[in-house]
């Protein structure tokens, strides 16, 4: 019995980054309006998945990473496949600098994930003007990246402490 | 930090390292991306999008419950700065509201004498399905909203979908119980429209920006368009009804009209799709389809069918009846 209940706590630690990035999707896709649409909704998917590719990538292997940019892509009702491989190139070039990034200070990794959202956002301009067939303006995406950015310290606290305390160490 | 640095291998993604997962699902997605690219209308998509909506609306509907209730409580944080001024506003605009009231009315006891005279028959009403938003693309370049009614309730495809301003957009994805509108302002928008006053129809165009701008067919004429005149829908196409609010013009960037909505998204919560059904000729004699252009709409009224459209629709409109316009 005993056994059985810390199997379910560990399936659970285990999926937790995962069941966050599903989560953090659904929050994304629902009508938050952040002081009535002047403050674009940040990407909180990007800042789940670059954190725990970066911290622990095997708590967010790569079918979560690609479940998670799915999920996105049917709500958001773009094409099918963009945001899962968004995300999942993030993830790759994050895993190559990952040996550069570990034990650094926050601000090295915070600028490290400022080159990730922008390469995001590039692949997603890059698909949706070749998709649409005319450049696309970018001064949303750009606010929206911006935001995200800006607020990437608070959800990176808050998912370190949870990480090392949850996580790891229960 | 060093303790986030440790690998430990557990439960899920125990090989989470493999390159070649990862490599798989990136050449997954991008075939995924490729396919959607030319079959966006494929029926597996289709089907796939709507078992999803259907799958994640009682659980955004749960969400947007408080947000709601958040949003209302606090309000728009500088309506208490500006109190007064938009107390003065609010009156002078009701002050002139009531004039158009007074106006309206008179022009209702006229229309009603003219309705008298005339053997006139008024098009079939659209039926209105209400709803809330439950879910919206915080996407920089698909604008949707997603409603808490879906075929269940009535609706289908192509729909009209209004809030309290004017138009918001068109139903794209109908689930059993949820459904996607897709906004004026994405960029596979496509509404016919036309400008009060100016005799001129084109299309409502969206461009990813808050204002989408009006193609016009390149047959027409060149009007001058004066800021501030109205636009409506056109009916063109047959899946809108004609004269639904859409906006005004707000003046022209590298030659087209650019359109300010009277939706304002920010603020939309509960939206009213028109569930409206072409005025057909199935009721009138049948002819062979594309045997003559003008005649069916001439017929029609002729013939005293209460289903004949009464307005100045053009005929070629009427035809294009079948093809639904979504793109």
């Amino acid at each position: 019995m005993n056994k059985r209940a810390e199997g379910v706590a560990r399936m659970l630690k285990a999926s937790a980054p995962t069941l966050f990035g599903l989560f953090a999707v659904l929050l994304l896709a629902s009508p938050l309006r952040l002081f009535y649409g002047i403050v674009p909704t940040p990407i909180l998917p990007l800042v789940i998945v670059y954190f725990w590719t970066l911290y622990g990538p095997s708590y967010m292997p790569a079918p979560s990473v690609f479940a998670i940019g799915l999920l996105q892509d049917f709500l958001s009702g773009g094409p099918l496949g963009l945001w899962a491989g968004v995300y999942l190139v993030t993830q790759y070039i994050m895993l190559s600098q990952r040996s550069y990034f570990v034990g650094r200070e926050l601000s090295v990794v915070w600028v490290g994930f400022a080159f990730a959202a922008a390469g995001a956002g590039l692949i997603l301009w890059l698909v949706m003007s070749l998709m649409s067939g005319e450049l696309l303006p970018v001064w949303r995406l750009v606010g929206q990246m911006f935001v995200t950015v800006v607020t990437y310290p608070l959800f990176s606290a808050a998912f370190s402490r949870l990480h090392r305390r949850v996580i790891v160490e229960m | 930090m060093d303790v986030l640095g440790q690998d430990r291998r557990e439960g899920l993604g125990r090989k989470a390292d493999s390159k070649f997962v990862l490599l798989l699902m990136i050449l997954v997605s991008i075939l995924l991306l490729l396919s959607s690219l030319y079959s966006a209308e494929a029926s597996v998509f289709r089907k796939a999008r709507e078992n999803v909506l259907d799958a994640a609306a009682p659980i955004l509907s749960i969400f947007a419950g408080p947000i709601a209730y958040v949003q209302g409580v606090v309000g728009d944080v500088g309506d208490y700065f500006n109190t007064l001024e938009q107390n003065q506003a609010l009156r002078e605009e009701n002050a002139e509201l009531r004039q158009w009231m007074e106006e309206a009315l008179r022009l209702r006891e006229t229309i009603a004498v003219y309705e008298r005279l005339q053997n006139y028959y008024a098009p079939p009403e659209a039926t209105p399905i209400d709803g809330f938003v439950i879910g919206e693309s915080n996407d920089a370049f698909s604008h949707s909203m997603l409603v808490n009614a879906g075929a269940r309730d009535g609706v289908e495809r192509g729909q009209a979908v209004l809030d309290d301003q004017g138009l918001v957009g068109r139903i794209v994805d109908v689930g059993n119980n949820a459904s996607r509108i897709l906004l004026l302002t994405d960029v596979q928008s496509r509404v016919p429209v036309y400008v009060e006053d100016a005799n001129l129809e084109g299309i409502l165009v969206g461009r990813t920006k808050s204002k989408p701008s009006i193609s016009f067919t390149a047959s027409s004429v060149p009007v001058t368009l004066t800021p501030g005149q109205r636009v409506l829908t056109s009916g063109a196409g047959g899946s809108l009804p004609r004269g639904l609010a859409v906006g005004v013009i707000a003046g022209a960037d590298k030659g087209e009209a650019v359109v300010d909505l009277y939706a304002d998204y920010a603020r939309t919560r509960m939206v009213r799709v028109i569930d409206y059904e072409f005025p057909a000729f199935e009721e009138a004699p049948v002819e062979p389809a594309g045997s003559s252009e003008a005649e069916p709409a001439r017929a029609a009224p002729a013939g005293g069918d209460p289903l004949a459209n009464p307005d100045s629709r053009p005929a070629a409109a009427a035809a294009a009846d079948s093809n639904e316009g979504v793109d």
